[in-house]
This record gives C-alpha cells, sequence and structure tokens, in this order.
C-alpha cells in the first residue's frame, strides 16, 4: 500500500469532480429529487391513507407513465450523444440530411422505443402485482399521446442544449426530465405541492395527465378540460422546442459541428 | 475544357470569442478563413496544404455545411451552396481520419445507414464492390470497434465513395494508413479520378503523397491563400538545392570555404550539406577541388514540396 498513489488517485478524481457538471448533479441533483419527489408522495399517503383506494394501481400506473415521458425524451437526447460519441455528427450531417429531418427521425424512433418500454412495463405490473394499467379504457390513449409530446418537448429542449455545449453538460440526457417531475404530481395530487408550485404545475402539461390518471382510477372519469388543457401546452410547447433546437444547431453550426465530436 | 465544380469565392470564416462571466465581455474574434478564393475543375485533384491552424479543416468543414461561413460564396456545379445544400451534398462526399463510424455497428451495417442515407441503388452491390475495392470484404460484418485505426479510415474512405461523388473533401485520408495500404488506397482514388472524373480537395502533411496525388496545390497561411500552383511549381520556388558531400579530407576547409561564401552548410560525422543554388553547384564544386577538399560521394537534392512547405511554415512563424 502506497499513501502517495491512493493520494494521487482521490487528486485525481476530485480534478474531475471540479470540472464535470455531471459529478456535481450526482451529488446533489438526484438526491434533492429524490427527496422532493417520494417525500411529497410519503406527506400524501400519510395525510390521506384511509382514503385512497387502489393505493398500488395509483403508484405503478404513474411510474409507467412517468417511463413513456422519460423514454420519449432519453431517445431523442441519447441519439444525438450516440452521434457525438461515436464522432459521427460531421459524417452524418455532410450527407443529404437535414436538421427537420433528423428531429422526425429521433420522434419516430422514440414512439416505437416508448411502446416497447411501456408495453414490457404494463406486462410487468400485470403479472407481478396483477396491476391492469388497461382498466383506464380509451383513455389511455390520449393520455399515452399527451405524455410522449411532453417527452419530445423535453427532449428537444434537452438536446438544444446539448448540440450547443456537447458532451461535457450531458448527463442532462439522464437528468433534465426529472426538473419536471416533481411538478408533474406522479404519485400524489397536484394540491399536495406547496402553494407556489401549484402555480407552477398549472403550466406542466403532465401534471394534468397524472391528475387525469387518478381521476379515472378513482372515479372511473376525467374532466376533459384537463385533456385539452395538457395536449395546448405541449402543442405550443412542441413548437417552441422545435424552434430552440434548429436555432441551438445553427448556432452549432456557428462553431463548427466538429467541436462537438 | 473541364467543367468547374467548385468554385470558393472570398470565404471568410471569424469565429467570435467565448463569452467570459468573470470579464461580462466576449473574447477576441479568430479569423480562421481569411477570404480565400479558389476553384476545382472535374477530374482535378487539388491540395489543401498548410500549417497546423492554417485553416484547411475549416474550409472543408464549410463546404460541407457542418460549419457555417462567416462571408462569402460556395459554388459546386455552379449551384449556390446555401440555396441548394442538400441537392449537391447528394453528389459530394467526405473523409477525415478525424471522424469516425458508430463502433457497436457492423461494417456492413454502418455502409448500409449510408447508402441509405444517399438513396444508393442496389446499395447491397454498391457495397460489396467497394468492400472488394477498398480490399476489406473479410471485416464486412465485423463490428467497427474491433478494426484497427488503419481499418476504420479504410471504411470511412469507403463510405465516402459509396453515392457516386462528383466531389470528393478528403481531410488527411491516409493518415494512419500502413504505407503498403495507402499506396493501394491512392491507386485507387487515382483510379477514380480518371474513370470517372471525381474531382478531390485533399488536405494532407504528407507531401510526397500531395507530390503524387495532386494536379494543383493552394497553400493557406494564418487563413490565406498565400501561395497557388502545380507541386512542382512550388517546389521550384525554392532557389537552394541540398548539396550532399562525403568528405575524406579537408571537412575543416570546406566548412570555412562555404561560410566565407555565405552558404549555409551543415557537417554531421564525414557528412557536409551546403544549401546552395543550383546553377552555382559546378563552379562551388570547381573551387573545392582548387582547394584540394577531397570528397568521395556526391548527391544533389533538388527542392521538394516538402522543402516548400518547411520554408512556407518558417515564414509563417517569423
Amino acid at each position: 500500500m502506497n499513501r502517495a498513489r491512493i493520494g494521487a488517485l482521490i487528486l485525481r478524481h476530485l480534478y474531475n469532480f471540479k470540472h464535470r457538471i455531471d459529478k456535481w448533479v450526482d451529488s446533489f441533483y438526484w438526491p434533492l429529487m429524490d427527496i422532493l419527489i417520494w417525500g411529497l408522495t410519503s406527506v400524501y399517503i400519510r395525510n390521506a391513507s384511509t382514503t385512497i383506494p387502489n393505493l398500488v394501481m395509483i403508484l405503478l400506473t404513474g411510474l409507467v407513465f412517468w417511463q413513456a415521458v422519460w423514454r420519449s425524451q432519453y431517445e431523442i437526447t441519447i441519439n444525438l450523444l450516440e452521434e457525438m460519441w461515436s464522432r459521427n455528427l460531421v459524417n452524418l450531417f455532410a450527407t443529404p440530411l437535414s436538421v427537420y429531418e433528423w428531429m422526425v427521425g429521433v420522434v419516430l424512433l422514440g414512439i416505437v422505443k416508448m411502446f416497447i418500454t411501456v408495453g414490457f412495463s404494463f406486462l410487468l405490473v400485470f403479472f407481478m402485482y396483477q396491476v391492469n394499467i388497461f382498466k383506464i379504457g380509451w383513455l389511455l390513449l390520449p393520455l399515452i399521446g399527451l405524455l410522449l409530446m411532453s417527452g419530445w418537448y423535453i427532449g428537444f429542449i434537452v438536446s438544444g442544449i446539448l448540440v450547443r455545449y456537447g458532451t461535457r453538460i450531458q448527463t442532462l440526457a439522464w437528468s433534465g426530465v426529472y426538473l419536471l417531475a416533481p411538478f408533474s404530481a406522479i404519485y400524489y395530487p397536484v394540491k399536495s405541492l406547496p402553494l407556489w408550485a401549484q402555480k407552477v404545475a398549472q403550466f406542466v402539461p403532465t401534471s394534468y395527465v397524472f391528475e387525469g390518471m387518478r381521476a379515472v382510477l378513482f372515479e372511473g372519469k376525467m374532466d376533459l378540460i384537463m385533456l385539452a388543457k395538457s395536449g395546448g401546452l405541449s402543442i405550443i410547447y412542441l413548437i417552441i422546442s422545435g424552434f430552440f433546437f434548429v436555432w441551438m444547431f445553427n448556432k452549432s453550426r456557428k462553431i463548427g459541428l466538429s467541436s462537438l465530436e | 475544357m473541364n467543367k468547374v465544380v467548385l468554385e470558393v469565392k472570398n470565404l471568410t470564416k471569424i469565429f467570435s470569442g467565448a463569452f467570459s462571466l468573470k470579464k461580462m465581455k466576449r473574447g477576441k474574434s479568430t479569423v480562421a478563413v481569411d477570404n480565400i478564393s479558389f476553384n476545382i475543375k472535374e477530374g482535378e485533384i487539388v491540395g489543401l496544404l498548410g500549417a497546423n491552424g492554417a485553416g484547411k479543416t475549416t474550409t472543408t468543414q464549410m463546404l460541407l455545411g457542418t460549419t457555417e461561413k462567416t462571408t462569402g460564396k460556395i459554388k459546386f456545379f455552379g449551384k449556390d451552396f446555401d440555396k441548394h445544400r442538400q441537392s449537391i451534398l447528394q453528389e459530394i462526399n467526405y473523409a477525415s481520419a478525424y471522424t469516425q463510424l458508430p463502433k457497436q455497428m457492423t461494417v456492413y451495417e454502418n455502409l448500409l445507414v449510408y447508402a441509405k442515407m444517399y438513396q444508393v441503388e442496389n446499395p447491397k452491390k454498391r457495397i460489396e464492390m467497394l468492400l472488394e475495392q477498398f480490399e476489406m470484404v473479410d471485416y464486412r460484418n465485423k463490428d467497427v470497434k474491433s478494426l484497427s485505426a488503419g481499418q476504420v479510415t479504410r471504411i470511412i474512405l469507403t463510405k465516402s465513395f459509396i453515392n457516386f461523388p462528383r466531389v470528393l473533401l478528403l481531410d488527411e485520408p491516409t493518415a494512419s494508413l500502413d504505407p503498403d495500404i495507402a499506396t493501394s488506397v491512392r491507386k485507387f482514388l487515382l483510379k477514380q479520378q480518371q474513370k470517372y472524373g471525381v474531382a478531390m480537395l485533399f488536405t494532407s502533411h504528407n507531401m510526397a503523397e500531395v507530390a503524387e496525388m495532386c494536379d494543383r496545390v493552394v497553400f493557406l497561411r494564418k487563413g490565406k491563400v498565400v501561395a497557388e500552383d502545380t507541386p512542382e511549381g512550388l517546389a521550384k520556388t525554392i532557389k537552394h538545392c541540398s548539396l550532399r558531400l562525403l568528405v575524406g579530407d579537408g571537412l575543416k576547409r570546406l566548412k570555412v570555404f562555404a561560410e566565407g561564401r555565405g552558404y549555409q552548410i551543415k557537417v554531421k560525422a564525414r557528412e557536409a550539406e551546403i544549401m546552395i543554388k543550383e546553377e552555382e553547384v559546378a563552379s562551388f564544386l570547381n573551387k573545392l577541388a582548387k582547394h584540394d577538399i577531397k570528397y568521395s560521394e556526391i548527391s544533389i537534392d533538388k527542392p521538394t514540396l516538402e522543402d516548400y512547405f518547411l520554408q512556407m511554415s518558417d515564414e509563417g512563424k517569423k
């Protein structure tokens, strides 16, 4: 055992910690998100444990629905990162491929992969916990569609930042979507949030989806106005995020796409 | 007369300085490419030379549209690149030693993706033919990650021919190749030039390769075109040749004699290298005989493109 060598190794990783934002995210962001989400969920359950029917179903359906958001955004961001990691971005955009074609391609891929992941999750919760998410009925389709759209707009915003600043902030590909998680009220109702957060949640399309999901599971119906609100906001955000991604991509071209590789 | 397939006019690239949060202002801008103009005709191979940071790669990237130009015009086949990006990129291609291909995919899968990207008809046949020509058939089903650097370079070159390009932009295409493979790649490139009239813009640090391949050389220094000529023409601008003598007797006298007449002389063991104008060699040797300086071997090396490159790089540092 050599103390100098062990010290050098620790120093190497401390330098890494100093320079890499993703290491900071690991240290602070994830604990914060976990404590926020699960803290709020625990408070909700404690305060209303006797009145929550189908608690397991609520939690598991929320979990599976969140997979849809996560998967569709992840597919967009990770595909961009894959090209950067493979140093293939210049090769790709030196072909006639346009940035719009790339966007459509990753969105379509996201739909396919989301259905695979969510379908697998449906089966898992059914066989492991006897929770049948199909009980939601026809509303499942618009709800999943809205979750997909949320994944896309988050994916394009995160990808816009990645395509401009490169892999040094790649942690956003995994963590970006979780910024919306506390306001999405995945496992607890929006009214469990502090007042200021409830106001933020009004502008988060996924909050209406999860509220709607709970309403369907509790009462067998949901307010279609909530669906419309979520759809309207999602469309607005999707348009803005699309423009944002193209704008950042063009900004990156000013520096040179090769600088991302 | 061959048509012009690539026309570059007053092309400039200025990189804005990064914004500093500490100083709350932008850093200095850098002029990477400064108002350069050149063209390439059908079937012509033009070398783009210059020291590191001269602007070669930035120029290539601007020609591909992966780096946005600041000002200037780029035309391929008489069409403005800004207005006809997609149709132009359909007819050109690119290979660089600095890019890679997805490592988890096989060679064939990678090539098939690019064949589809260019909508190549009968892609399988095209891939097989190119793999054969680049001697990569045995690696068809291997993952790119299992290939050596040289083999990856050959696959990237294979990719660059997938769409029957009319113009190829090659950024150090033979870097990391073994000499025998580099020779066969050069032969293949020359064959494509002769058979199909493929025009190429070629950057390389291997001057012998540039001299062999290129019809014309555009020399960049600090982003500007400082010379444009044939490789021979550029080499000829160097007035001095290298006269090497293996001196038997009178090495010290030779040094005094050469330096006294203002010649640059380098001595290593018994070998002396004198930089001298070609037309002065005969009279110099004559005078050595009169001073009784004896030598057993003599060689005269004419200036090469490499000498030109070194001279221009030295001038650039001053």
